[in-house]
């Protein structure tokens, strides 16, 4: 007799799948587990780490949430080659807020956060009517443009870059404001998506005109998403500016757009989740690597390939299904 | 020519097709009618070899395992893991649901890339073969195949799989969308191609009533069993097929 692998989903996942009944410890363990123990661990990291490892946390956050960002734009259907624009532009904002006129890092992340989404919306509204590659190809381009614009009219500093920023309070205050922001994004949006509002992001990116069919307008919804996405680009940008002290054209730098898109590529597209683990496993492991001198970036990119090769669909999405999900033998009949 | 044995396919846990045998020989012109999710299609993609595509990519995708069971016999060569690029080398042609076409280019065009295979002599003279069976294609020789209406799409569809000089052509749904005069003539150069060249055609169809009297064999397939068959004559005379599928 012939046999052929049954996928089941567990149990424990059949029954708490729909309605919140549970019986027991183990069950409420299963549900929640899987959300706290990424909330935990971010929480008790930064009191196990050393000051150096604290730094790489910092950034790991700070990628998490530009993974984030492309992410949310990816499964709105604009995939976005630029996520150093959003960056870029809340780091100089903030820069320029706390170098001229003095406003405190408090009041400068906020609002860099919330200008620096309206004003890369408003960049990119014009192109917003483009999709595929011609968005991608825009987005790539603006901010390699603006670093341009200030090296040749000398504004925000010019190739020296505005120093002197005000820091914030302390290291603590730096890695717990960052890892909350993150944490809260992550679920946050997550949720967003899995709600009926997020439902029309997903079907503007499966069948935009289908979702016109159904009397929406599109584009104000593209808006939505794309000022989300650029706010939390944005308002990394604003905090590490305040974290180094000094803002300057690398904040426009290649590696803010491409690295986040390795991150969710790792981790897997559509799920946010799977991109902040991506970017838990590749900003260590750039940091791990740096031991190997020159060599480092072959090794990085032999794990990219590999990882892809693998595990095409991405970590999460391959772990998820292993938490969900058992497979047995069972045989075929007729 | 072409036999399947015990085919049975499954997407994830649910059965697609469950115990499905066949018989076509050379030269018939053979009929599968099924309503919606018969699992026409998937027999369709089967025979052609596109399901291995298919599960490959869902393998990698992490999605749906498809897995296959049974046989597919083709000149009495097992073929059911032969890729489907070697398929359409040994003479199966599928011409695909929804009529799916190469929208940027023109008519001329998608005929000469369908005809990958063949030499230029042989393209040229086949292609003057379409042009004939579907004289409403040949008005529009060098306009975008995309802007073409739904039959004509339908038409050309066919003339791509013709172009391959098949030996057995698969046709899913032909009449899929067609107005009734266009069905017409779809099913008149569907027994001429059978007629003339003596090509033998697999369609599967929802809507018996056009088909059927030009089939020589039919199967009747529900929820991916076998559940009748005969020649068409006996079919039509069915009353149970005349109540499900001739919308009487």
């Amino acid at each position: 007799m012939k046999k052929r692998k049954e996928r089941i989903d567990r149990g424990i996942k059949a029954r708490s799948g729909d309605i919140f009944a549970l019986s027991s410890y183990r069950e409420m363990m299963y549900l929640s587990a899987p959300r706290f123990v990424p909330i935990i661990g971010f929480l008790i990291l930064p009191l196990l780490l050393g000051v150096y490892w604290q730094k790489v946390l910092l950034s790991v956050a700070v990628f998490a949430l530009l993974a984030i960002s492309w992410d949310i734009l990816a499964q709105t259907g604009m995939v976005s080659l630029g996520q150093a624009l959003f960056f870029g532009v809340g780091a100089y904002i903030t820069g320029a807020l706390n170098h001229y006129w003095g406003v405190p890092p408090f009041i400068s992340i906020p609002l860099a956060t919330i200008f620096g989404g309206i004003i890369c919306t408003l960049m990119l509204l014009p192109v917003l009517r483009l999709r595929g590659i011609y968005f991608s190809m825009v987005t790539l381009i603006i901010p390699l443009m603006l670093v341009r614009v200030i090296e040749a009219t000398k504004i925000f500093g010019g190739t020296e870059g505005l120093t002197g920023m005000t820091p914030l309070p302390s290291r603590w205050v730096e890695v717990y404001l960052v890892i909350g922001i993150m944490l809260v994004c992550l679920f946050g949006f997550r949720r967003m998506m899995d709600s009926d509002y997020g439902l029309v992001l997903r079907g503007i990116c499966d069948n935009d005109r289908s979702v016109i069919n159904a009397g929406i307008n599109i584009y104000w919804y593209k808006t939505q998403a794309l000022f989300i996405a650029s706010s939390i680009g944005a308002f990394a940008g604003a905090l590490m500016t305040h974290v180094y002290m000094f803002v300057g054209m690398p904040v426009f730098a290649l590696d803010y757009s491409i690295f986040p898109i390795a991150a969710v590529v790792v981790g897997g597209p559509g799920t946010l989740a799977g991109a902040t683990l991506g970017a838990c496993l590749l900003v260590p492991l750039s940091e791990a690597l740096r031991g190997f001198g020159g060599l480092r970036i072959v090794f990085y990119g032999i794990f990219l390939v590999v990882f892809t090769v693998a595990i095409p669909e991405g970590i999460f999405p391959y772990v998820q299904r292993k938490y969900n999900e058992f497979e047995r033998w069972v045989e075929v009949d007729k | 020519m072409l036999e399947v044995k015990d085919l049975m396919v499954f997407f994830e846990n649910a059965l697609a097709l469950n115990g499905l045998s066949l018989t076509v020989n050379k030269g018939e012109i053979v009929g599968i009618i099924g309503s919606n999710s018969a699992g026409k299609t998937t027999l369709m993609n089967t025979l052609s070899g596109l399901i291995i595509d298919m599960r490959i990519k869902e393998e990698l995708r992490g999605g749906e395992r498809i897995s296959v069971y049974g046989k597919v016999l083709y000149k009495n060569k097992d073929i059911t893991l032969t890729k489907p690029d070697e398929r359409v080398k040994m003479g199966i042609v599928l011409s695909r649901e929804r009529h799916p076409i190469f929208p940027e280019s023109s008519v001329v065009e998608n005929m000469k890339i369908a005809g990958y295979l063949r030499t230029k002599k042989e393209i040229q003279e086949t292609m003057q073969y379409v042009f004939e069976l579907f004289p409403g294609l040949t008005k529009y020789k060098k306009k975008r195949a995309g802007f073409l209406s739904g039959g004509e799409q339908q038409m050309l569809a066919i003339g791509m799989a013709l172009i391959v000089r098949p030996e057995v052509l698969l046709l899913d749904e032909p009449l899929l969308g067609l107005s009734p005069m266009m069905q017409k003539s779809v099913v008149d150069a569907i027994r001429d191609l059978n007629k003339s060249i003596g090509i033998t055609v697999i369609l599967s169809e929802q809507f018996a009533r056009p088909v059927l009297p030009m089939i020589d064999k039919g199967y009747v397939v529900e929820n991916g069993m076998l559940t009748l068959s005969g020649t068409g004559q006996e079919l039509m005379d069915n009353p149970e097929i005349k109540a499900a599928y001739f919308g009487v």
